[in-house]
């Protein structure tokens, strides 16, 4: 799987793109999180890897900007391994490791279109990226 | 003292003495062991194997210790100043002595940084030898005449840097949920609204009073791990609350000595700076009784789960838990499974355990048995509030008019009328929220000739709980830019309305009167 943030600017945002582009090239997407305001609108996507080179093109082609982004990070040597952001995560992507440490899966994470954990850090060691 | 607290008159015959752990530890020839592990060899191999085999276990906690701070002397400046006002990096320092005796309060936020710089970072940047800004003024006295001052400073700069807790090393603490309908941000950190996590704080089975929950080897002189340096207990914490379990420790230690992986400044988002402490203590197995109470699993210690959501002192408990549950990840709350995680590490606490124990091993750290016990009984009181009570809710809340959404537009807005109101709640037939209408939805209704109820009801819609205080529901008016708040119970039944009129009254005739 990989993630793509597909950023639309406030004129593309009322056209049907993504399902045109998913329609063209027969490539099935999972949405993860989406919103949209004055400024234009954001999609988070999780795609097959094999397909992921393909569906960027497409949705650039039609004037689409798309991101493999990375999204949150966390600075292990600031974190204490509290796990004030463990509960508050959605996706499962901060967990507890075996010894007790605080793990972020990347692969995971709803990045800015959720950022529930950054300010419920309490040594400010996740940050927020792009 | 009190003969019947002192630990020689301990009914059960003691096994090892204080004086023979001692002696084995210069020997290097002590068996001490984290906690964690005893507890497994209790399980595996029986208590009494266990007990034969460990002289000494470590115990430990890494939380937020909000009620924390750090004395420092400055020294005297030439000519000498009076301290009355102090900063250290734009944090407000306090002065409770003499004339350049201070105490950095954890919880103090800085004038210029607000909540993301305090008192806990001060102490932080100290330990970790950082320069920091040191400003005072004063009035000026014939002995003090100096009323400015401005330096940097060091901890090496310093007479004393004590670390000095009022409260620390929680037997157990509650674990907070959120039963409102917005995120709220608390000391134990974000909850997410309508219970959709939990957030708990200590470190159940390996914290240090849940092993010696009869205080008989922690104590005043109890020596002790802290922030990663040695420290003592001074005794019982303030709140100290042993009729209910909830145990704390007064602790002081050298500072100068700590270290910065044990010492953490803290912000809690919404609610200010903290501090995070290390604290370890050794439990030394004089006999097979306190051995038992070393071997006490997370299974066994329960705390409650408790609705911060609710802004008063008597917050209700939704239920019993055990560590063991909190420490799985899952909580089930009504029927549901939610989120929980710990807001104390878990794994800076273990390694306590495992630093103190290496101490001890090599030589390092002698024990002391308590020259005094801490009480067993008894738990804190609240204020004694002998006027300005806060009104709540439930003071001024009256009945609310409803409709049901079949209802006509027609009949909603001449129920309006007869009952001269500017809001009508929307509910099922439980008497359940489903949304409101205003006066003004139903004149626009009519000036865009809309027909049906369904299409201007207002679905998000702000509500109270019966005990919350006024100034929060009017803080909560003002945000949104509302005049009422329907007011309901946890299970979405409407109890009434409040409006900001009838706020207004209330102040109004506080005015009066």
């Amino acid at each position: 799987m990989v993630r793509m943030m597909l950023r639309f600017d406030n004129e593309k945002v009322h056209e049907p793109v993504t399902s045109q582009v998913i329609l063209e090239e027969k490539i099935p997407i999972n949405i993860m999180s989406a919103y949209v305001n004055q400024q234009g609108g954001e999609i988070l996507i999780d795609v097959e890897s094999e397909n992921a080179e393909r569906l960027a093109k497409a949705f650039r082609k039609k004037g689409v900007t798309v991101d493999v982004p990375k999204l949150i990070e966390k600075d292990d040597l600031k974190c204490t391994n509290c796990g004030a952001c463990v509960s508050l995560c959605p996706m499962n992507a901060l967990i507890f490791n075996a010894d007790k440490s605080v793990e972020l899966n990347e692969a995971v994470c709803n990045g800015i279109t959720c950022g529930l954990c950054v300010d419920a850090c309490p040594v400010r060691a996740i940050r927020l990226l792009g | 003292m009190e003969g019947k607290n002192l630990i020689t008159k301990n009914l059960t015959r003691n096994k090892r003495t204080i004086e023979e752990i001692n002696n084995k530890i210069e020997r290097s020839d002590i068996q001490v062991l984290p906690v964690s592990e005893f507890k497994k060899i209790v399980e595996s191999k029986g208590l009494e194997v266990a007990f034969n085999e460990i002289d000494i276990v470590t115990t430990g906690t890494f939380g937020a210790m909000c009620s924390s701070g750090a004395l420092i002397n400055v020294g005297h400046s030439d000519p000498p100043i009076k301290i009355q006002n102090a900063w250290i990096n734009d944090v407000p320092i306090t002065h409770p002595g003499a004339a350049v005796d201070l105490f950095i309060g954890a919880t103090l936020s800085s004038e210029t940084k607000g909540f993301e710089y305090g008192g806990g970072h001060v102490i932080e940047d100290l330990v970790k030898g950082k320069n920091v800004n040191f400003r005072a003024t004063s009035y000026g006295t014939d002995c003090y005449p100096r009323t400015e001052i401005e330096t940097t400073l060091t901890k090496d700069d310093l007479n004393q840097f004590i670390l000095l807790n009022f409260r620390n090393g929680y037997q157990k603490y509650s674990c907070a949920v959120n039963g409102r309908d917005e995120i709220i941000y608390t000391y134990m950190g974000k909850l997410l609204p309508k219970y959709r996590n939990a957030s708990y704080s200590g470190a159940g089975e390996i914290s240090p009073l849940n092993n010696d929950p009869s205080y008989e080897v922690i104590g005043l002189g109890t020596k002790i791990f802290l922030g990663g340096g040695q420290g003592y207990v001074l005794g019982e914490g303030t709140q100290h609350s042993p009729s209910t379990g909830y145990g704390t420790l007064m602790v002081k230690g050298n500072a100068k000595n700590m270290s910065p992986e044990f010492i953490r400044g803290a912000s809690f988002t919404g609610y200010g700076p903290s501090i995070y402490i290390g604290l370890g203590i050794p439990v030394p197995l004089l006999n097979i009784e306190i051995a038992k109470k070393a071997a006490v699993r997370d299974e066994e210690i329960f705390t409650e789960v408790i609705d911060y959501g609710v802004p008063r002192l008597g917050r209700p408990v939704l239920r019993q838990v055990s560590y063991r549950e909190l420490k799985s990840g899952k909580l089930m709350l009504n029927g549901r499974e939610i989120k929980v995680s710990s807001m104390s590490s878990l794994q800076k606490a273990e390694l306590i355990c495992h630093e103190l124990a290496s101490w001890i091993k090599k030589g390092n750290f002698t024990l002391t048995l308590p020259i005094e016990r801490l009480s067993n009984q008894g738990q804190p009181k609240p204020m004694r509030q002998i006027k300005g009570a806060a009104a709540f809710v439930d003071s001024i809340l009256h009945e609310a008019v409803t409709c049901q959404e079949n209802e006509t537009i027609e009949i909603v807005a001449k129920r309006l009328i007869t009952k001269n109101v500017n809001h009508i709640i929307v509910t099922d037939s439980d008497q359940k929220i489903t949304g409101i209408v205003t006066s003004w939805d139903i004149t626009k209704a009519i000036a865009n000739g809309v027909r049906t109820l369904k299409e201007i009801i207002v679905r998000r819609v702000y509500t109270a709980s019966p005990n919350e205080p006024l100034e929060v529901v009017a803080k909560r008016l003002a945000q949104h830019n509302i005049s009422a708040l329907p007011v309901i119970d946890e299970t979405q039944k409407v109890l009434g309305i409040i409006t900001s009129e009838d706020i207004a009254k209330l102040v109004g005739g506080n005015l009066n009167g």
